[in-house]
């Protein structure tokens, strides 16, 4: 057949269907009359020719099916008859529509989107050419081993003689760098000194210029400088000519070499510009500012290279008897840049949303199940009058597509927005969050599992119960068959699996909100008001200030005019802010502390403060004296400690008149008195207990940058364009970075937690939803099929009261089921919450009794409503109803 | 002897012989198919109107309507230039058929 007569019949056969019916018709017709009319001639009676006739056809509406089947579109006219029917059933369903819509809507959404953020931040590969095989090494011992390890140049060193695993190693250090030339004033931003092979390591060609060359991390290399794609365009209008320009960083003269492009995110986020870091040779271990980050050799894998550097660690500790418990931890870079909560929290959300997606695809089950006891009767009829069973499944199936494409296409507008919201609501320490989009995958994939889902648990069920006995079904109504039996303990069984997840993610989010109320009710150690705090980091900018005599003279005219503005309080200085700004931190010597030969403190904060500093806070002086302007180089060395220093170091010992060293290096014999003891403030975090700490006066342990405290009697937010007006006129090459009120600093401080805790309580919300849906159709389904039953008893007395309590009872069992199995579940897996909580233990009493209750409350409400429909039904029409 | 079922393919090479002298409505194309084959071949409205929709709409048939000879209008269908082609070409084909059969059946 030629295409073109096939689509001149397709046309018609698509288009003007009447027509090609009414044809149809007419044709069949007269084949009829025509049959009966020779019947008639060889001498029968009308009557019985006509029968006879017909009975020689064989059924008119046979024989049109079958030639429609014949006819050229036959399939895309049925889908299209199929797409009409289902939307008119979905229509006259509504409320069947609308649940197993918002089911589907609500779980392809909210798994979508957090999908698409986990993919985002812990699989997206990272935009470094085979960024899996770039590893970050740090060294970790005793006392000194925060969670992914530091090093030394001495270690790095070591590490670069016997690294037989990774191409040429490369040192770094982040830390914040002063930066002038080009346009406007100068700037604080981000930076980090790196070795040469830096750049080579991550495999990233610079926009324009180089990076370090081999040798330019020797001795008496000159200051480098290469700078990233935002301050280029910011300061230096993206001319190329800044190449060979010298520009001022930190002070001093740097040489820009090359500009490396805007998606070159290392070793943070907001890291702005790199210098050499000059590789002198140490003459002693410390300070163990840096990381090393090298890239594997062609095939050699992570284990072996751990394995290798154990082998290099086991040697470093031979060469230094103080490391202790010595490992070195090979990252990859993705959980070195993640850090230590993000991954946790990301993967408990994700799993806590694909309970979410359990739920709605239990609950298009359970709908569907539904719907294919209401329809038994009319498939059975269907097939009783002449549908192929092929036909069918096609239409069931056409029907079920239908919904997954709607709910889907619902779905992408909610994991659409839900991403946007993610992002919007980006607790700020979420890296790689520009990344997170639309994941087409994740979407896939559950549009394909609740639509499989629909599809068998719509399908299957209304054929199987047509298949088995048209007459059975037919005849029986639809009700009380064992095929309607075992469906009605399978729905049961799902609505008991709905409410023991909600129930666990309920726990779940109850956990994490109860200790997010208890976060932000915690003490960092001060009383100050935190709206009438203002702070901000200084840096001078300028190599004179590093001068500690210079230094002083500068802060002491910042803190003069400072304190002199209308509305300032008092004014101090700080190397080290709560809530989790910690300066520095070492280790220390107690004098006629006895220690073991090699042992050592552990390393605690360190922190630098000038005089008023605890009283702007209000952090409360317990015992002693606090700092004065009277602490100067030319006095004795003083220190204060915190109260759980004395408790831990202390112990049963008046502090004050007690000797205290700094042990790290560089710090010699200097002992400090001890004059004061205050009170425990947290510096590492709200969430951490505050840990013991020793105060240092400024001008006795200077260092250019430092952050200004400011206590105000009013909003401080409103003073921040004051004082930085007064800094700028006191020299204009100062920079400042951080400006925040404490109560700004406690926000952000929140932001994870508060992340966290609102999207699980928004999946369990959801989860919760979806279960209510899912036990209110279970019971008024339920309702219905009673309603002879119902009528009987009514009408043999039973009250109202008696009905209602009976399908309470109902909804009552349905809950007690799933309430069992969901505190069960969330005994085992709350515990998956540990490291997120704070205050709060994994099997929190208060929350294990609330979230029960508030799922039974919602259970009973969802039974209410068929309930009250139940007491209403008037014997006499429920007995008709028969 | 009790009427055969069609072969497949059979029925397309009947309504187009049946056709090749004249046209006919759908009783008239059983009711030849019925004379030509001596009563073998009994053709049901359930496969002939299928086949004759099918066979239009592959090109090889026409139809329009007309009055019968009993003052009915009824659809007739008649060959068209396509339709003979296919005729000669499925008749042609059937001869090697039949032939190839029946030596197959004789060969000892």
């Amino acid at each position: 057949m030629s295409i073109r007569t096939y689509l001149l019949s397709l046309r018609r056969n698509l288009f003007r269907r009447e027509e090609v019916e009414q044809d149809l018709d007419a044709e069949l017709r007269v084949y009829l009359d025509q049959l009966t009319d020779e019947k008639i001639a060889a001498g029968m009676s009308e009557a019985a020719a006509r029968r006879e006739a017909r009975i020689e056809i064989g059924g008119v509406e046979q024989v049109k099916e079958e030639v429609r089947e014949a006819k050229a579109g036959r399939l895309v006219g049925e889908l299209w008859q199929d797409l009409r029917y289902g939307m008119r059933t979905l229509w006259r369903n509504r409320r069947f529509a609308v649940a197993a819509l918002l089911a589907l809507g609500l779980g392809i959404g909210a798994t979508t989107s957090m999908f698409s953020v986990a993919y985002g931040i812990l699989l997206r590969p990272l935009p470094y050419p085979d960024a899996g095989r770039v590893a970050v090494v740090g060294l970790r011992y005793y006392p000194r081993d925060n969670a992914f390890g530091t090093l030394c140049i001495r270690d790095f060193l070591t590490w670069r003689e016997n690294n037989h695993s990774f191409e040429e190693p490369s040192l770094f250090q982040s830390m914040r760098m002063d930066v002038g030339g080009g346009e406007g004033a100068p700037e604080q931003v981000q930076g980090a000194s790196v070795t040469a092979g830096f750049f080579n390591t991550l495999g990233v060609r610079p926009l324009i210029g180089r990076g370090f060359g081999p040798e330019e991390d020797a001795p008496a290399t000159g200051s480098l400088v290469v700078i990233g794609e935002g301050i280029w365009r910011r300061r230096f209008s993206a001319n190329a000519q800044v190449l060979g320009q010298s520009i001022l960083v930190n002070g001093a003269p740097a040489t820009v070499i090359g500009v490396m492009p805007a998606g070159f995110e290392f070793p943070r986020r907001e890291t702005e510009v790199w210098t050499n870091l000059v590789l002198n040779p140490p003459t002693r271990y410390g300070p163990w500012f840096y990381r090393g980050v090298a890239r594997l050799k062609p095939g050699v894998t992570f284990e072996q290279a751990q394995a290798e550097t154990n082998n290099i660690g086991q040697r470093m500790m031979e060469l230094n008897a103080l490391y202790k418990r010595l490992s070195l931890p090979v990252l990859s870079l993705r959980d070195a840049m993640l850090g230590t909560t993000i991954k946790p929290a990301i993967l408990v959300l994700a799993g806590a949303v694909g309970f979410v997606l359990l739920i709605a695809v239990v609950n298009v089950a359970n709908l569907m199940l539904a719907r294919a006891a209401v329809r038994e009767r009319e498939m059975a009829l269907r097939l009783g009058l002449g549908a192929g069973r092929r036909r069918l499944v096609r239409q069931l199936l056409t029907e079920s597509v239908l919904l997954a494409l709607i709910g889907g296409a619902l779905g992408l507008v909610l994991a659409w927005s839900g991403v946007e919201v993610i992002r919007a609501w980006n607790p700020g320490n979420l890296p790689f969050i520009e990344s997170v989009r639309l994941d087409g995958g994740a979407l896939c994939f559950t549009i394909l599992v609740s639509t499989l889902t629909g599809i068998l648990f719509g399908l299957a069920p209304a054929l199987a119960s047509a298949r088995s006995d048209l007459n059975a079904v037919l005849k029986d109504g639809g009700r009380g068959a064992s095929a309607g039996r075992a469906r009605g303990g399978m729905r049961a069984a799902l609505v008991i699996s709905e409410v023991a997840i909600s129930l666990m993610l309920l726990v779940g989010a109850g956990l994490l909100f109860r200790s997010f109320v208890k976060l932000n009710r915690a003490d960092g150690g001060f009383s100050a008001p935190p709206r009438q705090v203002l702070t901000m980091l200084i840096s001078p900018g300028n190599r004179k200030y590093g001068d500690a005599k210079a230094g002083a003279a500068f802060y002491e005219e910042v803190l003069r005019r400072v304190r002199g503005l209308p509305g300032v309080e008092m004014a101090a200085v700080t190397d080290s802010l709560p809530p989790d700004r910690q300066g520095d931190a070492d280790t220390f010597v107690l004098e006629g502390q006895p220690l073991g030969p090699g042992e050592l403190n552990p390393i605690v904060s360190a922190v630098t403060v000038g005089p008023d500093y605890f009283r702007a806070l209000g952090i409360p002086v317990l015992r002693g004296r606090s700092f004065t302007r009277h602490d100067n180089p030319g006095s004795p060395p003083v220190a204060i400690v915190s109260e759980a220093f004395v408790q831990r170091f202390m112990a049963n010992q008046d502090p004050i008149g007690k000797r205290l060293q700094q042990s790290g290096p560089g710090f010699g014999d200097n002992w400090m008195q001890i004059v004061g003891v205050v009170g425990n403030v947290k510096y590492l975090g709200l969430r951490v207990d505050a840990d013991p700490a020793y105060y240092v006066p400024f001008l006795q342990s200077y260092g250019p940058r430092i952050f200004l405290v400011v206590r105000s009697s009013g909003d401080a937010e409103t003073l921040s364009d004051a004082v930085r007006k007064e800094i700028l006129s006191i020299d204009p090459g100062v920079t400042l970075a951080f400006i925040s009120t404490m109560e700004q600093s406690l926000r952000q401080s929140m932001s994870q937690p508060r992340f966290d805790t609102l999207l699980l309580a928004l999946f369990a919300g959801i989860a919760l939803l979806l279960a209510s849906v899912g036990i209110y159709g279970l019971i008024a389904y339920a309702v219905t099929q009673r309603t002879h039953e119902i009528g009987v008893r009514m009408a043999l007395g039973a009250s109202r009261a008696d009905i209602l309590r009976s399908i309470f009872r109902q909804g009552l069992t349905l809950a007690a089921g799933g309430i069992a199995a969901g505190l069960a579940g969330a005994f085992a897996l709350t515990r998956l919450l540990q490291t997120m909580l704070f205050g709060v233990a994994p099997t929190d009493r208060l929350t294990f009794a609330v979230a029960p209750l508030t799922l039974l409350a919602v259970v009973l409400l969802a039974s209410l409503l068929p309930a009250l429909r139940a007491t209403r039904v008037s014997p006499v029409a429920a007995l008709r109803y028969e | 002897m009790p009427p055969t079922n069609l072969l497949q393919g059979t029925l397309d090479l009947l309504i187009l012989k049946s056709l090749a002298l004249a046209e006919l409505h759908g009783l008239g194309i059983a009711h030849r198919i019925a004379q030509i084959t001596n009563g073998t071949f009994q053709v049901k409205p359930g496969s002939l109107f299928p086949a004759l929709h099918r066979m239009e709409e592959a090109g090889w048939l026409a139809s329009e309507w007309g009055d019968s000879e009993n003052n009915r209008r009824a659809k007739y269908y008649r060959l068209t230039a396509a339709g003979r082609r296919q005729f000669q070409t499925e008749t042609r084909q059937w001869e090697t058929i039949a032939l190839a059969i029946s030596s197959a059946l004789q060969a000892s």
